[in-house]
């Protein structure tokens, strides 16, 4: 039974071995013969954070391969939505249910490394990168992109300029400058009247483009920018203008 | 020159109607072969042909049709997996017949 088992598996070591298109390797984890417990590794694919970097999976192989799947994690620190960022235990439907056994080490490798760039929040391993990926894609590819140079060796410099993948550094400064843009807009809505000043009123459950036309409306002087107390009178010609409108 | 034939010893060979260089997708033994649990090819290990038109070792497909995560789906195309001729499975025959039985229409 385990012999049967063991000559698929060097057969199909053998197939990796004389393959060298698809640039899947895959070893013998221990220094041993042990054809159970394996090493494969393969590269991130181009156009994601991962590309350049060179990523290590343990393989382990059930005494029912290929009946049952082989079980695979993530040597190499990796942030995915599918694969957990501390065990690196993959979430990944070819390596459970839908495994057949038609299917192999190779094939498996190839599935894992497409999944890197097809990551699946929605049927996620890590719940926290997960949520990143969604809320801030910006923020995730970052992260992604650190692991990638300080776990998988992935250069610091894109190889390529404008090949679709992003630096830390690209991505930092984009994000800086459309905060910095963003700040700029939220200021100018106040058209000049000073930020408190209207903050008051938005307080009240106004937005701010409303308080500013109400004030502009009704002649609010802008004093330069400066916060002061409204008049009384002027107070609830505001108010009545907001709630006019509303 | 005229030869007298005093004894004469006749050798076959046969093998399945396959694709040459086909192996089983489940053992990746060659359909001439036998399955991983097998020693001598042929009546002992013969091969089965799904209604999918996949063909597996009998043994190696029904290895894993028990299997409660192959819900008796064929390994290559999900199909539910079904024999597409029953006399196969039985084994009874000839390799001749078995041969027949399996080979692609």
């Amino acid at each position: 039974m385990t012999s049967n088992r063991a000559r698929r598996i060097a057969k199909e070591i053998a197939d990796i071995k004389a393959d060298t298109l698809s640039q899947i390797f895959v070893e013998m984890a221990g220094n041993g013969e042990d054809l159970t417990h394996l090493r494969g590794n393969f590269r991130g694919p181009p156009d994601t954070p991962y590309e350049g970097g060179n990523y290590f999976v343990d393989i382990r192989i059930p005494s029912d391969y290929p009946f049952r799947p082989p079980v695979m994690k993530f040597e190499t620190k990796i942030w995915h939505p599918n694969v957990s960022s501390q065990t690196g235990a993959i979430c990944l439907d070819t390596l459970s249910s839908q495994w057949s056994p038609v299917l192999t080490i190779k094939s498996a490798l190839i599935s894992l490394q497409s999944l890197l760039s097809t990551p699946e929040p929605k049927d996620p391993q890590d719940a926290e990168v997960a949520h990143m990926l969604i809320r801030n894609p910006a923020e995730f590819d970052h992260v992604a992109r650190d692991w990638a140079v300080r776990f998988a060796g992935a250069p610091k410099k894109e190889i390529a300029e404008g090949s679709g993948g992003a630096t830390a550094e690209t991505i930092k400064r984009k994000a800086q400058e459309s905060k910095a843009k963003e700040e700029k807009n939220k200021l100018a809505a106040y058209h000049g009247y000073n930020k408190d000043l209207i903050d008051r009123f938005v307080a009240m459950g106004f937005d701010v483009e409303a308080v500013v036309a109400a004030f502009e409306y009704v002649g609010i002087d802008r004093m330069g920018g400066e916060d002061y107390e409204l008049e009384e009178a002027y107070m609830g010609d505001v108010t009545a203008r907001l709630f006019g409108e509303a | 020159m005229k030869v007298t034939i005093q004894e004469w010893k006749a050798v076959a060979a046969w093998r399945w109607d396959m694709p040459d260089d086909d192996v089983c997708g489940i053992c990746r033994n060659p359909y001439d072969s036998t399955c991983s649990k097998c020693k001598y090819p042929g009546d002992d290990c013969p091969l089965l042909l799904g209604e999918c038109n996949h063909s597996f070792h009998m043994h190696c497909i029904f290895s894993w049709l028990r299997q409660e995560s192959a819900q008796e789906k064929c390994p290559m195309c999900r199909q539910p997996f079904k024999s597409k001729n029953q006399e196969a499975a039985a084994a009874d025959s000839t390799p001749q017949a078995i041969e027949a039985n399996t080979s692609p229409a």
